[in-house]
């Protein structure tokens, strides 16, 4: 094949490209802390809340994780008019993408606190912690500290599928990249450069995440205290 | 002279890529490999009423898929499909994915960049249409409605430009995105060919869509990568035949119930 490469239609069009992977961040970083506020939730929700709150979120996880992220958007975005409720685009992605986390990562969650030795709880009861301090410092706190690299590999995860929404007209970087060798027909150029984009953001996302954990669970660890 | 022997081994490196690169003799062209392999990859796109749809058994069907089968047969080659989303139809081609794309593509000289047209082999018009509630009588009223397009597409390369500033544009990837975002009500209007509005109108009676306005209209035709002329002459002769014997006219007939416009040829 003799294909000749145009990068410079690319560089053109780059100012347009940023915005894309700009609304990607914006997304997944809002995405990842609505998020894990959801998993914490759940987590706590399936192993001290009361049996109907369990049956609750156990059906969520299930319901979430054994159907398409794709499907999950369509119904955000196209259904929900039906019921009256008319999202905005990037509103029903970030609602799709929050909702889509919170399963996955409620689970990692409960692995952690799983993972808490019965009788540092029974300790802390001991010493007359109350119900809320005990989740607060005992369990969440370790337990999200044990299970922070596989959260951070399903935020990654999450930032990369977010390419998605682009299917519900969302302009992320997808949709730009989309958008652009639709009307210049410099596909691989363009999908080259987004891949380049992509891995960047992941790059940063995952340097970020770690010096969020240096920053929580390194310095300022109140359990030691 | 130690300059001169410098220049020399220079020379002679320089010429290495050349003869390398060049072909010995000359190359294969896409035709003499369907013709040698006995097999023709047509990219076709089957979520674009009436050109590509699949039909009850889930096979390819629609004008162009017709249009592909009887070129197919009369070339005496196997026909096999490549399919493709609307956004793909281009970039398939390109990376060789497929040796022609026969998919409802309007003939604009933006696409002529990337790509070498046949002769057309339809006429199509892009209309903008919605529910009878939305007034919109010409293009000022698109100001302030959402208007649905979908990407890769003659309304993508026309609507824009003929929608007045204030006019929200909606982008879809798929043609069903774009129609059900119409009938969720998450656009006010949409764009796309007058075929695909009526298949749509027909099939929602109770949203009481109906034509707004005419954006333009359009031939299409197959296209080839750049440089394979035999190809392109291969099928404008086919083209020619079969506008002469009505073959053409009778698939665009039979799938989208009119006439089929005279076609002029370039």
């Amino acid at each position: 094949m003799n294909y000749v490469f145009q990068f410079n239609v690319v560089w053109d069009h780059f100012p347009e490209l940023l915005t894309g992977a700009l609304l990607t961040i914006r997304l997944s970083a809002s995405a990842m802390a609505l998020g894990l506020c959801l998993a914490v939730l759940c987590a706590y929700g399936k192993s001290a809340g009361p049996q109907p709150v369990r049956w609750l979120v156990s059906g969520y996880i299930e319901l979430i994780r054994n159907t398409p992220f794709l499907v999950q958007i369509f119904i955000f975005y196209f259904s929900l008019p039906v019921i009256g409720l008319r999202l905005t685009a990037n509103t029903a992605a970030l609602l799709a993408m929050t909702v889509n986390l919170g399963a996955y990562a409620s689970e990692i969650v409960r692995a952690g606190i799983e993972a808490i030795p019965h009788g540092q709880v029974e300790a802390a009861r001991a010493l007359g912690l109350k119900r809320l301090q005990i989740f607060r410092k005992i369990i969440i706190f370790p337990a999200v500290q044990t299970v922070y690299p596989a959260l951070a590999s399903q935020f990654i995860l999450l930032m990369l599928s977010s390419s998605v929404v682009s299917t519900i007209s969302a302009v992320e970087l997808t949709a730009i990249t989309n958008s652009l060798q639709s009307t210049t027909f410099r596909s691989f150029e363009f999908y080259f450069v987004a891949t380049g984009l992509y891995l960047a953001m992941a790059l940063a996302f995952r340097a970020g995440l770690s010096s969020i954990y240096w920053a929580v669970f390194r310095r300022g660890r109140p359990a030691s205290r | 002279m130690k300059v001169g022997l410098r220049l020399a081994v220079l020379a002679m490196l320089a010429a290495v890529p050349a003869m390398v690169l060049a072909p010995s003799a000359r190359a294969e062209s896409t035709l003499d490999k369907i013709l040698k392999e006995k097999k023709i990859r047509v990219a076709i796109d089957v979520g674009n009423p009436p050109f590509g749809v699949l039909d009850k058994d889930g096979q390819p069907d629609g004008s162009d898929v017709a249009v592909a089968r009887q070129m197919a047969k009369d070339m005496g080659v196997e026909l096999e499909f490549v399919q493709v989303p609307s956004t793909g139809r281009i970039p398939s081609l390109l990376a060789g994915r497929a040796d022609v794309t026969i998919a409802s593509i309007s003939v604009t000289t933006d696409r002529a960049k990337a790509v070498m047209y046949c002769n057309p082999n339809g006429a199509l018009s892009i209309v903008i249409f919605g529910p009878q509630s939305v007034a919109v009588k010409t293009p000022a009223d698109l100001v302030g409605k959402r208007v649905g397009i979908t990407r890769a597409t003659l309304e993508e390369a026309t609507v824009p430009k003929m929608a007045p500033q204030g006019t929200e544009i909606v982008w879809f990837d798929e043609i069903g995105a774009t129609i059900q975002a119409l009938l969720s009500g998450q656009v006010d209007v949409v764009a796309m060919t007058s075929f695909a509005g009526k298949t749509v109108a027909d099939g929602n009676p109770d949203k009481k869509i109906e034509t707004k306005l005419n954006v333009t209209t359009a031939y299409y035709g197959p296209i080839v990568r750049h440089d394979d002329f035999e190809l392109r002459q291969w099928i404008n002769t086919w083209l020619f035949i079969n506008a002469q014997n009505g073959t053409l006219a009778a698939i665009y007939k039979k799938y989208t119930g009119l006439d089929l416009p005279p076609l002029p040829v370039f």
